[in-house]
């Protein structure tokens, strides 16, 4: 009786939990598979496998649209914006975990009011002062942005970390004459790794898929980014859904790529960042 | 040892200097000039609260779009949130496959949201769109709904397209579910509870800040939702679909109607600050106990 029973609940969640896995990927699963499709057999049959293995959507795709300017734009602007969250936030952070001054607990307190401001609406603003600076249209000015979009979390993920290091090995380090610079950059920063690490992962791929800002603050193709590109898909590509198709397929296999690679630490990242916001 | 001011200063400049830029100066600019009556082309006159009585009383868009951001964001933080730990509560009784679950089910949390958006787009599509597709199937008649466009469905499948991120809400939950230390579970064994009173009984409360994590994100999250409407529907059809942020962009970088999308602005950050401070007082999460 319990057996029959339990069994029974094994398959309810079994079933349950497969729907849920096809709702999740499903929908990136038929594009992918729909990229090799040609757009006549999408439009008799949506559900079918493809006929053949047929390429003229990517290279009607790559014809139309430089994809790849897109991926090398995204690449820079990600890559740099985490570079100076990094940078930038980890000395932040250090100060305010280790330094005593006045103030230190009013500007932690400041840096983490942040996270209550939902970003679009800092839209309009960040847009007048962005054309007043001459950052309107620029790869600088998104990841400026960018770096500072990731601010707050970094900081505190950056900050728990260095707080857990013990005190000692500083203090040696400067009793050998050792200044701060060089001990922050030498001990600290180490010690520190998968710290510094997880909050890098987390800033990469925020600035790697963001939208809205890089709809507002580019006009250009030649700083373009891929998510924005997206958006011009629709309009490109009416009527060639293999095109369409192969172009949504080659703008999300990097993130599906770094995720399979580094899968356990993104869901560190996430969690990490997740519970410190 | 004792360190320097300017070596701490040093160290703190760089930081203020990035978050004043993109954070303290464009709250201030959007506080201030939600009192004025700021367009393009040189219009900028102090109106004191119109802004703000006009988009209470008089503008149905702005009523639309408080409206619909309100249900999004309650919808988003009771049942998907409770979908998420139902998921999650089910994958810490670690069923078979479960780390791959896990993994399928962030997918759609790695990616850009825009292209989800597309791909959604076409999954919904009139012609040749997968639901449809699949209906066709199983019926045996074709099926054309436009779900995105038609007015009977815009709404309720913007909402849906949301179902595709419980993914985050589900690894945080079962991060915590984890985290209930095995003696506790055992020793309410022992007890003879049940696998339902070990769960509503202490898992769940154990668990309560999580879980109050999870709903801040959330609802934070439909507070700035923006791409998963502006790629699909547009904010249409009419304005059944418009939210805040997406109603923000329009009076701003279409209309170049600037106070008034300040006002918008300052109105968002009140929600948010209401919302986080809400859930903090609902889930007691100052009050740590694990």
């Amino acid at each position: 009786m319990l057996s029959k029973k339990s069994k029974l609940w094994v398959t309810v969640t079994m079933i349950f939990l497969i729907l849920m896995a096809l709702i999740s990927i499903g929908p990136l699963f038929w594009v992918v598979m729909s990229s090799f499709k040609t757009t006549k057999e999408t439009m008799r049959d949506a559900f079918a496998l493809p006929n053949s293995w047929n390429f003229d959507g990517y290279r009607v795709a790559l014809d139309i649209s430089p994809i790849f300017k897109f991926y090398g734009n995204s690449l820079v602007i990600a890559l740099s914006s985490t570079l100076l969250n990094l940078v930038v936030v980890s000395m932040a952070a250090y100060a305010l975990a280790r330094f005593r001054f006045k103030g230190n607990e009013q500007l932690t307190l400041l840096f983490s009011s942040s996270l209550l401001i939902p970003v679009s609406a800092l839209l309009m603003p960040i847009y007048r002062i962005w054309m007043t600076l001459k950052l309107f249209d620029t790869r600088l000015g998104l990841i400026l942005v960018y770096a500072a979009l990731g601010l707050p979390e970094s900081l505190f993920l950056f900050k728990a970390y260095f707080q857990s290091i013990p005190k000692e090995l500083e203090e040696a380090a400067y009793l050998d004459g050792a200044g701060v610079f060089r001990t922050f950059l030498t001990i600290i920063c180490p010690l520190a790794k998968s710290g510094l690490a997880t909050g890098a992962i987390l800033q990469f791929l925020k600035s790697w898929n963001e939208f809205i800002f890089a709809l507002v603050l580019t006009k250009s193709t030649e700083v373009r980014t891929l998510p924005l590109a997206l958006n011009y898909f629709t309009s490109q590509f009416t009527f060639n859904y293999a095109a369409m198709f192969a172009g949504i397929t080659m703008a999300v296999l990097p993130s599906i790529l770094i995720y399979v690679l580094l899968q356990e630490q993104v869901t560190s990242s996430m969690i990490a960042g997740s519970l410190k916001g | 040892m004792k360190i320097s001011k300017w070596k701490i200063a040093a160290f703190l400049t760089p930081c203020i200097l990035l978050f004043s830029l993109v954070f303290v100066i464009p709250m201030l600019i959007i506080i201030v000039t939600s009192f004025f009556d700021w367009k393009a082309g040189g219009i900028f006159n102090f109106v004191g609260l119109n802004n703000y009585i006009n988009a209470f009383t008089a503008d149905k868009r702005m009523h639309q779009a408080i409206i619909n951001t309100l249900i999004w964001v309650a919808l988003q933080a009771t049942i998907h949130v409770s979908l998420g730990t139902l998921i999650a509560y089910l994958l810490s009784m670690k069923v078979k496959g479960w780390k791959v679950f896990r993994t399928i089910y962030m997918i759609p949390n790695v990616i850009s949201s825009s292209v989800l958006a597309v791909i959604l787009v076409n999954v919904f599509r009139a012609k040749g769109g997968l639901v449809n597709g699949i209906i066709t199937k199983i019926t045996g008649t074709t099926f054309t709904k436009n779900w995105f466009f038609d007015s009977d469905s815009a709404f309720i499948t913007v909402t849906l397209t949301w179902l595709i991120y419980t993914g985050l809400i589900v690894i945080i939950a079962l991060a915590g579910f984890m985290s209930v230390p095995e003696e506790i579970i055992d020793a309410a064994r022992i007890d003879g509870a049940s696998d339902a009173k070990l769960l509503f009984r202490i898992k769940l409360p154990l668990i309560r800040t999580v879980l109050g994590t999870c709903v801040i994100l959330a609802a934070t999250s439909k507070l700035t939702e923006f791409e998963l409407i502006y790629l699909t529907t547009g904010g249409g059809p009419g304005d059944m679909t418009i939210n805040l942020p997406l109603y923000l962009y329009k009076t701003s970088m279409i209309d170049n109607n600037y106070g008034y999308a300040s006002m918008m602005s300052v109105v968002l950050v009140l929600f948010g600050v209401i919302c986080v401070f809400l859930i903090h007082r609902i889930f007691r999460m100052n009050e740590a106990d694990i």
